[in-house]
């Protein structure tokens, strides 16, 4: 907990330039800079896909706060289930097929897997104890649209775990920051992807620790998470992250779930599966 | 006689300004700063100021009320005997909070750039600029002026910078989204406000230690700006959604006392003496004067849309 000073390096070397320099700033470094603890995180989806997208965002986030820390982050793509075994990364992003999940959550424990594609329910129902979800699953946007259409009986509205023109509670901020990188809006893969990130960093930095097994219990935990969507966010004991969702009709944003007047919009268990069967 | 009858009018004049002091809200949607008599809790004035205002403070004398204008990447300059704007500087990208230096310089966070910059306003200056995490929010400079925090929001971190070297000496990680934070008298402790995570945490500056956490209304409350009482014994906290004003125990954080103002309250300013906290409740578009020996709201005085800041020149 305690802080650990940044501090630039002493004039002479700032202004070094030769080679002769380098072997200076060896011993400086190890004498005075911070030392950086390298941390890997797997991904396993497309190369150019909104998960690769999302989870590159993180990392440029997670740097932002490690280089305060000392900490790097790195994303490590892996190729299927069997790379993610010994890989040595402190969790894993990915965007696959359920099937693929169940055998990468078997193949990189302790470490977690974090799902950011497969709205899959059947997945949070199988309670799997490595196996986590940024994005919001089937039921829980079923649920946001069944409560929208009980307070306005007239209209219907699709649910998403984000959207382009959220503005509120700084969601302009992430965006602008994602369009920026990436030349175009974030999607719900890619904002599910960048939280995957971005709260297992966040966790980090609060406890020194990124060893796959305590992160994963780390981040079981009370995390309240800032998903730059107002609410504080943890992971329900299925693996899912409790979140609220917008609802969209065409391309604007019309509401926020849980819907206020139908639901208690600061209970994110009423959309989908509160938790495991006992 | 006649000197006497002057000095008795310059004296009778002064009196008028200094009574009670005027206090200066920024309005976000209504691009205006409204002035509040601080003795008859009226408005006498409404400023227009530029694009998106949020942070206010004074000139160490007096002289000066700065409001940061968030639309216009600038620093708005009003002087408080004309009640205009009478300067405008650039600022850098987005200014958000500031907080004013003992020396008078301004230290700001530039929100999108992930960057803290110092300011002399008297020539629109910029001395000094600092890298910081995403989001940069709240500033606080100790009474000594020799450090000054900027809570970054989106990296949960209060960054300790050094004055006047400008360099950061220590980062300690704090709830999420941090929002505002405050030094005690002597500057060894701060206290920061974590809106995502809905607490305080009183933090030791100088080892970066975590000495206590209060959570506000079971979490829920998103507060935002913070301040101590004058003797140092209590400390002030926006509750944000929780509509109400927590009063801590600064030693223990134990919560002593809730007092309900307007619906989104974020801005806090407290008199000279101490004796009165002025609250912005931004969706009731209103201010709150609470009498702190009572912790009763005595006067609401309605303002423009979305009130900020706050500042008073007492």
């Amino acid at each position: 907990m305690s802080p650990i000073p940044t501090r630039p390096l002493p004039r002479p070397l700032r202004v070094c330039l030769t080679g002769l320099c380098l072997v200076l700033l060896g011993a400086a470094t190890a004498s005075s800079a911070l030392e950086t603890r390298q941390v890997r995180i797997g991904f396993v989806g497309a190369h150019d896909g909104d998960a690769m997208r999302g989870a590159s965002q993180g990392i440029d986030e997670a740097n932002a706060q490690g280089r305060f820390l000392g900490w790097h982050y790195e994303l490590v793509p892996l190729a299927d289930a069997a790379a993610a075994r010994g890989a040595g990364v402190a969790m894993i992003v990915a965007d696959a097929a359920p099937a693929t999940l169940r055998a990468l959550a078997d193949a990189a424990a302790p470490a977690a897997v974090i799902n950011v594609g497969a709205a899959d329910d059947a997945l949070r129902a199988a309670c799997l104890p490595n196996l986590l979800h940024t994005l919001p699953s089937a039921a829980m946007r079923a649920d946001a649209e069944a409560q929208w259409r009980r307070k306005h009986a007239d209209t219907t509205a699709t649910a998403r775990a984000w959207h382009e023109s959220f503005r509120k509670y700084a969601a302009a901020q992430l965006n602008r920051r994602y369009e920026t990188r990436h030349g175009q809006a974030m999607s719900d893969v890619a904002w599910a992807a960048w939280a995957a990130v971005k709260l297992v960093s966040n966790t980090i930095a609060t406890h020194g620790e990124a060893a796959p097994a305590q992160v994963h219990d780390m981040i079981r935990g009370d995390i309240a998470f800032d998903g730059q969507k107002g609410a504080d966010m943890s992971f329900r004991d299925t693996g899912q992250l409790r979140q609220p969702l917008l609802l969209v009709d065409g391309d604007t944003i019309v509401g926020e779930a849980p819907v206020r007047g139908v639901a208690d919009p600061g209970d994110l268990d009423t959309l989908g599966l509160a938790a495991c069967a006992r | 006689m006649r000197t006497a009858i002057f000095t008795l009018l310059i004296a009778a004049a002064c009196a008028s300004h200094a009574a009670g002091g005027r206090v200066f809200v920024s309005n976000e949607r209504d691009d205006t700063v409204s002035v509040i008599d601080a003795t008859s809790n009226e408005v006498i004035a409404t400023v227009p100021v530029g694009k998106r205002p949020r942070g206010v403070g004074v000139s160490p004398d007096g002289s000066e009320v700065y409001v940061a204008v968030s639309g216009d990447n600038a620093i708005a300059v009003i002087d408080p005997d004309k009640l205009e704007v009478v300067r405008t500087f650039d600022s850098g990208d987005d200014p958000e909070a500031f907080a004013v230096h003992p020396n008078g310089n301004i230290y700001i966070s530039n929100e999108e750039d992930a960057k803290a910059s110092v300011y002399n306003p008297r020539n629109g200056e910029k001395i000094a600029e600092i890298e910081v995490g995403i989001e940069p929010e709240g500033v606080a400079i100790s009474p000594d002026g020799s450090r000054v925090i900027v809570t970054s929001e989106s990296t949960n971190m209060l960054h300790i910078i050094a004055v006047p070297e400008h360099e950061i000496v220590a980062n300690i990680v704090v709830g999420a989204r941090p929002r505002a934070a405050t030094f005690s008298a002597d500057g060894k402790i701060a206290y920061a406000t974590s809106e995502i995570s809905g607490e305080v945490k009183k933090v030791d500056v100088a080892t970066g230690t975590i000495l206590g956490r209060m959570p506000l209304a079971d979490d829920k409350a998103k507060p935002k700006d913070v301040l101590l009482s004058r003797d140092g014994k209590r400390l002030f906290v926006a509750g944000g959604r929780a509509n109400s004003i927590f009063v801590l125990d600064a030693d223990t954080l134990e919560v002593l006392d809730t007092i309900g103002v307007g619906k989104r309250v974020w801005g806090l300013a407290l008199s000279g003496d101490g004796k009165r906290l002025y609250t912005t409740d931004g969706v009731d578009h209103q201010v709150s004067v609470i009498d702190t020996e009572r912790d009763d709201v005595v006067a609401t005085v309605p303002v423009g849309q979305f009130p900020w800041g706050v500042a008073i020149d007492d």
